[in-house]
């Protein structure tokens, strides 16, 4: 259990390393946010408010939240295993009396707690101090908060399974490009899901992505009945089991496939 | 710990139906508490046979056995008890202080701090970890990368360690160093280490025994004194260029 506290550890100091692209990652989540705001107003100004499944105020509580959440929702893992796998530094992890799904895991935790306290917080601070609306349900926060820790653990289950196809591809970037701009299209991190057209809706409730962003959010901004609310966690919940099971069976067939590159 | 080998082979599957025979039924065996050199020349099949004695790849065919133990049955058992350096690639924690592996590898491999600190003052004394300890690999010279990846491997008392090019692109003197530290690792605890290297001077200077391999098979498994009998010279350096020679020459 230490080994993994310590990759906890190692996760939070490598994070810590450059401070100059902590500084980047916060200001840039600011002008996001700024943007995103500036193009919804503009949006719900043109447009009389027809036919649309969320009105402006509703917009605006879901994009703020969204753009909370996505500073600690984003992260690295596909790019760890990959590298790791593209280089042949896998080989070094294998050797090591340790699960290297925990491992992965581990530390993707400690850089999560990092981000929390570096971004996800400051970032409630500024848009509580600029926004003077009230942007949460308070009676459904702790709801909201057992959504985003189901949430996390899809994204984790998500990058893993996609990180470990590189056993097959080696490279798999051009996958990720092509999943990263469906995830964030199909997540609900730019738009809220509920304002997709009626076929996209229907596709994207057989999809997990949703899971990630659309559920927790929804819960956090939007109110609705209690029974609502535990029916989009069973659906969170739902997909942990599916996507652990995928990702158990990806692991034991890509050990075997597994080639160790160069040297 | 000793290391049995027999009949192993693998093969790795190109393109549809092109097959490449990386090693090819290969047998030997390493005693406890021995320095072997692992020697071929490039693309020989060394780096697969080291990976499946590591348990990184499965073998084909064959069986490898380590103190009777396999990697089927007693897997974790073998990890704790094997460590490995390459030269090429560092097992360090890239962006972080090298103590932190240091520390990382004593909880993962449940080194007592008794253990761990007699040590850290070993290598403090030998391999001067003392200068580095604080920096992370991204800031270091190769030779002090070596150093610390030295020190990471041997933190927690292997009973084996692989050695692959450890002293690749360093300067003479350190070379030195590292040779001693190996060779006072092989005496005081009876390390069975297997070194694969390309520096004939490694192999003199470390080695009793050697083990050649070619295109996958097994060339020579015996002594440095019975091969330079067999070809009546010294000059380790032209006896292995000659086995090279004739392994080309015969798949020409």
């Amino acid at each position: 259990m230490r080994k993994y506290i310590d990759y906890m550890k190692i996760g939070i100091k490598e994070h810590m390393v450059y401070s100059s692209s902590i500084w980047a990652t916060f200001l840039s989540k600011i002008v996001y946010l700024y943007m995103q705001f500036a193009l919804w107003n503009a949006l719900f100004a043109s447009n009389a408010e027809k036919n649309l499944a969320l009105n402006h105020e509703e917009t605006i509580r879901y994009i703020i939240v969204a753009t909370v959440l996505s500073t600690i929702m984003e992260c690295n893992v596909i790019g760890w295993i990959n590298s790791e796998i593209q280089t042949g530094n896998i080989a070094n992890q294998l050797i090591r009396p340790m699960d290297f799904r925990t491992m992965i895991f581990s530390k993707h935790f400690g850089t999560t707690l990092i981000k929390t306290v570096l971004y996800c917080i400051p970032l409630c601070v500024v848009t509580g101090v600029a926004f003077h609306k009230p942007i949460v349900c308070d009676g459904q926060l702790g709801f909201g908060f057992v959504s985003i820790i189901l949430a996390f653990i899809i994204q984790f289950l998500y990058s893993l399974i996609i990180g470990l196809m590189a056993f097959w591809l080696i490279v798999t970037w051009p996958l990720n490009m092509l999943l990263a701009a469906i995830y964030k299209l199909l997540s609900g991190s730019w738009i809220p899901v509920a304002m997709f057209p009626d076929l996209l809706g229907k596709i994207n409730a057989f999809l997990p992505f949703r899971a990630i962003y659309s559920i927790p959010v929804t819960i956090i901004t939007t109110p609705m009945s209690q029974e609502n609310i535990l029916r989009n966690l069973i659906v969170q919940i739902v997909w942990i089991v599916i996507l652990y099971i995928v990702m158990t069976v990806t692991w034991r067939i890509g050990k075997k496939k597994l080639i160790v590159q160069g040297g | 710990m000793s290391i049995e080998v027999e009949k192993l082979s693998k093969v790795y599957k190109l393109k549809k139906s092109q097959k490449k025979v990386a090693v090819d039924d290969i047998s030997f065996t390493i005693p406890s508490g021995e320095i072997i050199g692992f020697i071929g020349p490039n693309g020989a099949g060394k780096s697969t046979t080291i990976k499946m004695l590591t348990g990184i790849l499965v073998p084909d065919g064959g069986t490898i056995s380590i103190d009777g133990m396999n990697f089927k049955k007693n897997r974790k058992q073998i990890m704790y008890k094997i460590g490995v350096v390459f030269g090429q690639k560092s097992v360090l924690c890239w962006d972080i202080p090298v103590l932190d592996t240091l520390k990382l590898f004593k909880d993962m491999y449940k080194v007592s701090d008794s253990v761990y600190e007699e040590n850290m003052r070993l290598f403090r004394d030998v391999l001067g970890i003392d200068e580095f300890i604080n920096q992370p690999p991204r800031l270091l010279s190769l030779g002090q990368r070596m150093k610390a990846d030295l020190a990471a491997s041997l933190i927690y008392n292997p009973d084996i360690l692989f050695l692959d090019e450890p002293t690749i692109g360093i300067d003479v003197l350190s070379k030195e160093r590292i040779r001693d530290f190996i060779q006072k690792i092989n005496r005081e605890r009876h390390t069975t280490i297997i070194l694969t290297t390309h520096d004939v001077s490694d192999i003199e200077t470390l080695c009793e025994k050697m083990i050649i391999i070619d295109k996958g098979s097994l060339i020579y498994d015996g002594t440095l004194g019975d091969l330079k009998d067999k070809y009546k010279t010294t000059d380790l350096e032209e006896i292995i260029k000659n086995i090279y020679r004739n392994g080309e020459m015969k798949y020409a």
